[in-house]
Order: structure tokens, then sequence, then C-alpha cells
């Protein structure tokens, strides 16, 4: 219970360290002089002694939402998959189930964009609402066929199971469902291909449309969730299809866990340097790409085995 | 000549749990209708044949009240009958509920044998003697589905619902459409017996359709009830997916899990009937103060009517099956009982069922982008119209009826126990199988029942939610931090009612996206700056959805219909000579086919006797072209 607790913490403290390392290593290879990797610390504690702006236009959706929009998110944080081996873990919740918290978020988060009367906030609204509906499927297929791989529908058993006996009979829908949730991680996360976060571009913007009117603390719960969300996204994604290192000894284990989540930040700076922003409407292909790579994966299972 | 078994309770439960609510509100809208007498009578004259259809035994009382239930919300629909397109809807609704009825006719008259007061026992003799089960099926298809307003079938629904006054709609959308469901519950188990595993291969595809064409159609719909009524069509395709589950599962011999699947189908009624009441009373009380139904018209609505507001969001999330709500657990009841499927052998099956996941999980995407629209748009944000400007809260009566459907609403989510096992009674009765028990080994949490299944915890999820928002919100307190009010920044224009987005163009990418489905109609004009290219004026954008089964099932058989008339016309205004000569063409038609299929057959006479055929026809039926 101690060791379950310590890791929903070290995810948390985890959290706004991602972002900011991702962009330091994004800035070093672009040979500029990189951040540093405590500048998430930093604009958390700005954002905390700023006073609120609240828009005149707003209702009592803006006071409300930025609270339901971090909540579910870290709800999430208590059902993910086990770092150490031997840890309590919530073992039964569903692919289904996450995807619907991580929808909650989003869906409060669509309202706050709706909610200062400003054309900014419709559009990245209006793009969100359009990316999150094609997300959806994907995610609940590809995390159903992994746990079908897995033998359990509960996401936190998975990891467990995985780790256990890794899939090799089926490493070919194993491999297909990987690229699929690699993608879903890309697109959930508004990274680049799918969203810039650095821009304040109507053209390219998404994520940072929806939040132009917020400032202070509610700013600063938007700016939490985004993080967490990487975080939730990016420790199912090591716990699931790099199950590695689980049984080792409790603190190799964690310095496993931890090395995995950089070097897959690592892996996604690296693609937002190589490659650039998709125009919106080809964004759906990359979708689509993703859910070909669910089906795909679940059709592989049933047909051949593999 | 009625029966009270489990089933018919249920659905009297249901009928009720939807009607009393609906009472209050509609007694508050009442004094909006002119024509109050024929309102009221018609109104109480629906409820109680409803509740005659759930109950009846035999086939004449069920075919009375359901004719009468048609009959009466036929007339509910002419309420308003001002509006030119009410009666235009009411045509459309009088002619498909009354296809649907001929349907149903034929199946009884065929399980009865005519004798329209037997009861459902002895039906079930006759019908297993019957050599063509399926035809019987295929009746019963046509006649319940065509009121639950299953693709293909659907096309009345964003026509009627509409038209009707809102207590009504919620009334036709909510409680009506699961009298249908309740037709397929009895037909199917009390009726016809020896079951195929195509029927419920069918009735999933159906299911799997039904409910992404709606959702997709109720996201290019700018009229709030059209959108609702089209997203009765995507809950129906819902509850059919976990039925037809149920459907195949029972051919496989697997009595437990089908029985888990017909409860989520029961459950997803329940809960379809609870918001969708919900939120076309909403819609009833913005409707009913800005006088529109063209959400374009809407916006800022929560400042003015927080209760209608808030109720509405409660619906929209609960439609939009996010958890913790009763929408998201029966969502995922079906969800579970769909992944029960990878314990069959059938590989076709097992190919079938993934497409139903996926159609299941994007009809829960796009139902989310579509109701933050509906919510966005109508509730935030600045006032549209003057109407929007000067709305207030509707009175108490309407209140109070939009109060009690939000509770039906959130006991859904709490009590789900005690509801599940009103439906464990049914499948009890149904399939001889209890398994609350295993659903329900605590009152906390919800099992799957298939092999390796999820647990799915509605009061840990909504208290943690409640805990982990309320210790934000007291850090947030105890914090003391400064608020200062301030205009919206919109890189420094103005920012007013015209700026924001509107409901066309919130579904636009997806419009965009889906332009083969939707094949919209678009119309830009703009009144351009003289000496500019790209400065305008005034400009104006509207969109026309042309609805692809409306198109080519529908007018296109009206098409057909006219062509052929045509000809029928042109047949019976021949010259006298051409009479002749059709009665010595049809004779040799006769004596040809006769040959051909009856006495030998050739190839060769075929194609020589093809040619003679056409000639004759050439030369003295058509004649020469003039």
């Amino acid at each position: 219970m101690i060791l379950y607790i310590f890791s929903i913490m070290l995810l948390i403290f985890l959290a706004p360290l991602m972002p900011s390392f991702m962009k330091m290593v994004k800035m070093y290879l672009l040979y500029k002089k990189p951040i540093s990797i405590f500048q998430g610390y930093r604009d958390f504690s700005k954002l905390l002694s700023k006073e609120i702006i609240i828009s005149k236009e707003t209702s009592a959706i803006t006071t409300i939402a930025p609270f339901l929009v971090l909540s579910p998110l870290l709800l999430t944080l208590f059902f993910l998959p086990p770092i150490v081996r031997g840890e309590y873990y919530v073992s039964f919740v569903d692919a289904f189930t996450i995807t619907g918290l991580i929808s909650l978020s989003t869906f409060f988060l669509m309202l706050i964009g709706l909610d200062s009367a400003s054309s900014f906030g419709g559009l990245g609204s209006s793009r969100e609402a359009f990316i999150s509906a094609l997300v959806e499927p994907a995610m609940i297929l590809t995390l159903f066929s992994v746990s079908l791989m897995a033998k359990d529908l509960g996401i936190g058993q998975d990891g467990i199971n995985l780790s256990l006996h890794f899939p090799s009979a089926h490493i070919a829908s194993f491999i297909f469902a990987g690229i699929s949730f690699f993608i879903l991680l890309i697109a959930e996360n508004g990274r680049i291909p799918v969203d810039n976060p650095e821009t304040h571009l109507e053209l390219t913007m998404v994520h940072e449309a929806m939040i132009l009117d917020l400032s202070g603390f509610y700013l600063l719960l938007i700016e939490s969730a985004g993080s967490v969300k990487f975080i939730i996204f990016a420790s199912i994604f090591v716990s699931l299809f790099v199950p590695f290192g689980l049984n080792l000894p409790v603190i190799l284990a964690i310095l496993v866990f931890i090395a995995k989540l950089f070097i897959l930040a690592i892996i996604v700076a690296l693609l937002e340097v190589n490659i650039a922003k998709l125009r919106l409407f080809k964004v759906p292909n990359l979708l689509g790409i993703a859910i070909v790579f669910a089906f795909l994966s679940l059709i592989t299972f049933y047909v051949l085995g593999a | 000549m009625f029966v009270f078994d489990n089933l018919s309770i249920l659905f009297v439960f249901l009928i009720m749990l939807g009607v009393v609510p609906n009472l209050f509100y509609s007694f508050g809208y009442l004094p909006h209708i002119k024509r109050k007498v024929h309102y009221l009578v018609h109104y109480f004259g629906f409820i109680i044949s409803m509740l005659g259809v759930v109950i009846a035994g035999n086939a004449l009382v069920f075919l009375l009240f359901w004719e009468l239930m048609s009959l009466t919300s036929w007339q509910l629909i002419l309420t308003e009958i001002e509006d030119k397109s009410t009666i235009k809807a009411a045509r459309f609704y009088f002619f498909m509920t009354h296809f649907g009825f001929v349907f149903l006719l034929l199946f009884f008259l065929i399980v009865t044998n005519g004798n329209l007061e037997i009861d459902f026992n002895s039906m079930k003799i006759i019908a297993s003697n019957f050599a063509y089960p399926t035809l019987l099926f295929f009746f019963a298809v046509l006649g319940l589905l065509s009121k639950a307003g299953v693709v293909p079938m659907h096309v009345w629904l964003p026509y009627a619902h509409p038209a009707a006054p809102s207590p009504v709609s919620a009334l036709m959308s909510g409680v009506m459409l699961k009298v249908a469901i309740y037709g397929l519950f009895r037909f199917l188990f009390d009726i016809l017996s020896n079951w195929q595993l195509e029927w419920g291969v069918l009735i999933l595809i159906l299911g799997a359709i039904s409910s992404l064409v709606g959702v997709l159609y109720a996201l290019s719909e700018h009229d709030i009830k059209a959108l609702l009524a089209n997203h009765s069509i995507e809950n129906i395709g819902i509850i059919l997916l976990g039925f037809g589950m149920g459907m195949i599962f029972l051919s496989l011999k697997l009595p437990t899990l089908s029985a888990f699947a017909f409860m989520a189908a029961l459950f997803h009624s329940f809960n379809h009937m609870s918001f969708k009441s919900l939120l076309f009373m909403g819609a009833g009380s913005v409707l009913h103060q800005t006088k529109t139904k063209n959400m374009e018209k809407y916006g800022g609505l929560i400042k003015a009517m927080p209760i209608t507001a808030f109720t509405f969001l409660l619906a929209s999330i609960s439609i939009s099956a996010l958890p913790p709500t009763n929408g998201f657990l029966s969502e995922w009841m079906i969800f579970q009982s769909l992944l029960g499927s990878s314990s069959i052998d059938n590989i076709s099956l097992k190919l079938a069922i993934p497409f139903s996941v996926f159609a299941l999980a994007l009809t829960g995407g796009l139902a989310i982008a579509c109701f933050v629209k509906v919510f966005g748009i109508t509730f935030l944000g600045l006032h549209r119209s003057t109407n929007a400007k000067h709305a207030h809260e509707v009175n108490t009566m309407m209140k109070i009826g939009m109060i009690l459907m939000s509770l039906v609403v959130v006991s859904l989510m709490l009590f789900t126990p005690f509801y599940m096992k009103l439906f464990d009674g049914v499948t009890n009765q149904l399939l001889h199988v209890s398994i609350y028990n295993k659903i329900f080994p605590n009152i906390w949490s919800m099992h799957s029942i298939s092999d390796n299944g999820g647990i799915v915890s509605p009061l840990i999820l909504l208290a943690g939610l409640i805990v982990l928002t309320l210790s934000i919100y007291a850090i947030y307190k105890s914090l003391n931090i400064k608020h200062r009010v301030y205009h919206t920044w919109a890189c420094g224009y103005n920012t007013s009612a015209k700026t924001q987005y509107s409901a066309t163009g919130f579904a636009g990418p997806i419009r965009r996206f889906f332009t083969w489905l939707y094949n919209p109609d678009e119309h830009f004009e703009k009144e351009v700056i003289p000496g500019h290219k790209t400065k305008f004026k005034d400009a104006s954008f509207s969109v026309h959805v042309r609805p692809l089964f409306e198109r080519s099932l529908y007018q296109s058989s009206v098409k057909w219909t006219n062509k052929m008339s045509y000809y029928v016309y042109r047949l019976a205004h021949f010259e006298q000579s051409r009479y002749a000569a059709m009665i010595f063409n049809i004779l040799l038609s006769v004596l040809f086919s006769y040959r051909i299929f009856v006495h030998e057959f050739s190839w060769a006479t075929l194609a020589l006797e093809s040619v003679v055929m056409i000639i004759s026809i050439k030369v003295l039926l058509i004649g020469d072209k003039k």
C-alpha cells in the first residue's frame, strides 16, 4: 500500500518534468540554449501566486470546469499498471473506463473553450472534438487487443501478466497495437504532428486555443492536467508495450521505469524535431492509421493467432 | 386478455418513470398550447395506450393499443397546426407507423391462425409449426423496428419528434420507442422460439449501423429537437447492439452471457428513457423561451436559466457515456458483452464483433463532440438573438418536471443494483438464469460475466471524483487568490455574439471529413468591398445536409413509383389496335415460358424465343418513336 501511494506520488512528481524535459531535448537539438528541466515547477509556482482574471462573458462553467478537467485524470493515476512487483494495484479497471475518464476531462475542457465567447475558444473546441472523436475508437480497440493478449480486461492486471508472460506467440498483433497506441499518445497529448504545444497561431493551435482566456490558478489546473495526461499515456505505454523490469528489486525497478519514461520522452522529442505539423484535415489520416492498426492487431490475433 | 409477468411489470415501471415527471412538465407547458382539450385528451390517451401495449395478453388487445398509440401520437404531433412543416411531418409519421402496422398484422395473422384472441402460449405452438420462421422474424422486425426508428426505417424520427410539443417529444422519444423494444422481447421470447444465429447477427448489424448513422446526422443538425431525435436513433442502435449480442449468445447456448447482454439492453433502455426525456424537456424550455428551434439563435442561456442548463448538462454527460453516469454504465455492460465474444469459435462472427466494438466506440466519441456542441452553443457564450437575451427561467411546474427527471437519472446511477435486480427478474423469467449475484457480489462494484471480464464501480468512481475535486477546491480556497473580471481577450478585437463559433462552424471539421455521407449543399454569399478581393462587408454561409437514406431509399422509391405509374397510365390509354397486340404478346410469352420453364429447357430455344418476343414487342406494342 505504501508502494502504491509512493508510485502515484512519483507519477505526480514526474508529470511536470516530462514536458520541460522534452522541450529541453528539442532546444538542445536545435542548437538553442536549453531550458532547465525544472521549468515545469517554476511555471507551477509562478501561476500559483498570480491573480485570476475571469472574462465577463463567461458563466459558472469557467469556474467549475478547470477542477473537473484535472480530477478525472488524477483519478486515472490510481488505476494504472504497477511499477514494481508486489505493489498494491487496482487490477480491474478496463479500457472503456480509462478512456471514459480521459474523455470526461476533455469534455469539460471543450466547454471552457466555448464559454468565453471568443472565436479562438470555439475554434479550439471544434478541432479538439474532431480529433478526440476519432481517437476514442482507436484507443478502445488497441487496449482491447492488448488485454486479449494479456488475457485480462483490467489494464492494471495486464501490466503484470505481460511482464510475466511476454506474448511472443502474438508478436505481430502486439507490435500493431504498439504502433497504434504510440500514435494515440501523440494525438491525445497534442504533440507535433497533430498539434503544436508551443505556438499561439490561430491556424495551427488546438489545445492552446481553448485555454486562451484562463489565467492564474485555473491555467495551472489545465497545465497540470496536460502533464498528468502525458504521464498517464506514457506509463500505460511503457507498462504494456515495454513490459520489462517489473520483477527487479524495488529500487532498480523504479529506476528502470523512470528510465523508460525518459527514453519515450526523447523519442517523442526526436519525432517533433524531425517532422512538420500536419494540416488539420490530414490528421484523420494519421488517426485512420491508428484505427487500422488497431483493427489489424485484433484481426491478426483472432484469425492468425499471431 | 392481459399479462402481468416480470417483463410487462418492468415496462410498466419504465413508462411510469418516464410519465410522472412528464406530467408536471406538461402541465407547466399547457398555457402555451392553444388547443388544450385536444392536447389533453390525446396526451392521456397516448399514455394509457402505451401502458395497454405492454400489458396486452393477446393479439387483438396488443394491436388495438398499438394502433391507438400511433393515432394519439399522430394527433399530438398535429397540436401546433399553424406550421406547414408540422402537417408534412404528421403525414410522414402516419405513413411510416402504418407501414409497420401492416407487418405486425401479418405477423399476428400467421401466428394466431386468424383467431386473434388466443394467448401467447398458443401462438408459440402455432409459430413453432410454421414452416418459415425467418419470415415471421422479418415481419416482427419490420413492424417493431420501424416504430423504434432503426436504420433504414428511421427517416420519420427527425421530422416527427421536433414537430410535436416538447413534453410529447420527450414521451415519444423516451418512452414510445421502448415500447417497440418491449415488443421485440415479447415476440422473440414468447412467440418465436427456435431462433437462428443469423437473426442475432442481423440485429447486431442493424444496431451498429443505426448508432453510427444516428450520431453522424445528429452532428450535422442545428435544429435542437431534430438533433435529439437523431440521437434517439443512435441510442436505439446501442440497445440493439446489446440485444443482438444476447440473441447471438443464446443461439450459441451461452445463457449467462446472453442474460448479461439482455440486461445491458434493458438497462440502456431505462437510461435512454431518463436522459432523453430530460434533454427534450430542456430543449423544450429553451424553445419556449427563445421561440425557435434553431441552435444558431441561442447562446448564453446558462445565466438566465441555470436549472435548465445544469439538468441539461447532467443529461449531456450521461448520454455521452462519460463515467460515472448511468449512460456510461450501460454502455460499459454492452461493451463487456461484446468483448465476451472472444470465447466464441465461429470465426466470421469473431471478425464481425470488433466492427461493432468500433461502432460503439466511435459513436461514443462523436456523441461527446455532439453534446459539447449542443451544450456549448445553447447555454454558453453570448446570446445570438434578442429572444435569447430576454430569456428567463421557465415556470415552477416545468422546473419540477426537469428536476424529477434528473433525479431519475441520478437514481439510475446510484441505485444500479436495485435496477439490476429488476432486470434479473426479467431475464430469469425469459432465460431461466439468474446472474444478479455474479454481477453484484457486493453492492459496490459491478462485475462482467465473461471470463477475465472487467469490473466497474460507479460508486467508487463517483466518490473518487468528488473527493479529488473537493480537495483541489480546498487547496484553491486555502490559497485565497484574488479575482479580477475583465473582458475576453480576442487579440485586440471586440468580442460579440457574431465573433463566436456557431453550431454549423463547430461541426465543420467533422462535416468535412464525412462529406461522402453528408453530401452537403453549401451556399456562401459575400458582399465584397469594391476595390478589395478579400475584405467583405457582409457574408452569409448556410449548409444543408441531404440525408442519404431519405434520398436513396425513400425519394428514389417515390420516383420509381411515379415512373411506373406513368407507364401504367400510358398502357391504359392505348389505341384499340394495341390492346390486341398486347394480348397477342402476352399469349406468346405464356406459351414460350411454359415451354422453357415447365416442358423442357435449352439455351438455344431460350435465346431464339427471347429474340422473337423482343421483336414482337418492339414492332407490335411500342411501335415507332414519335
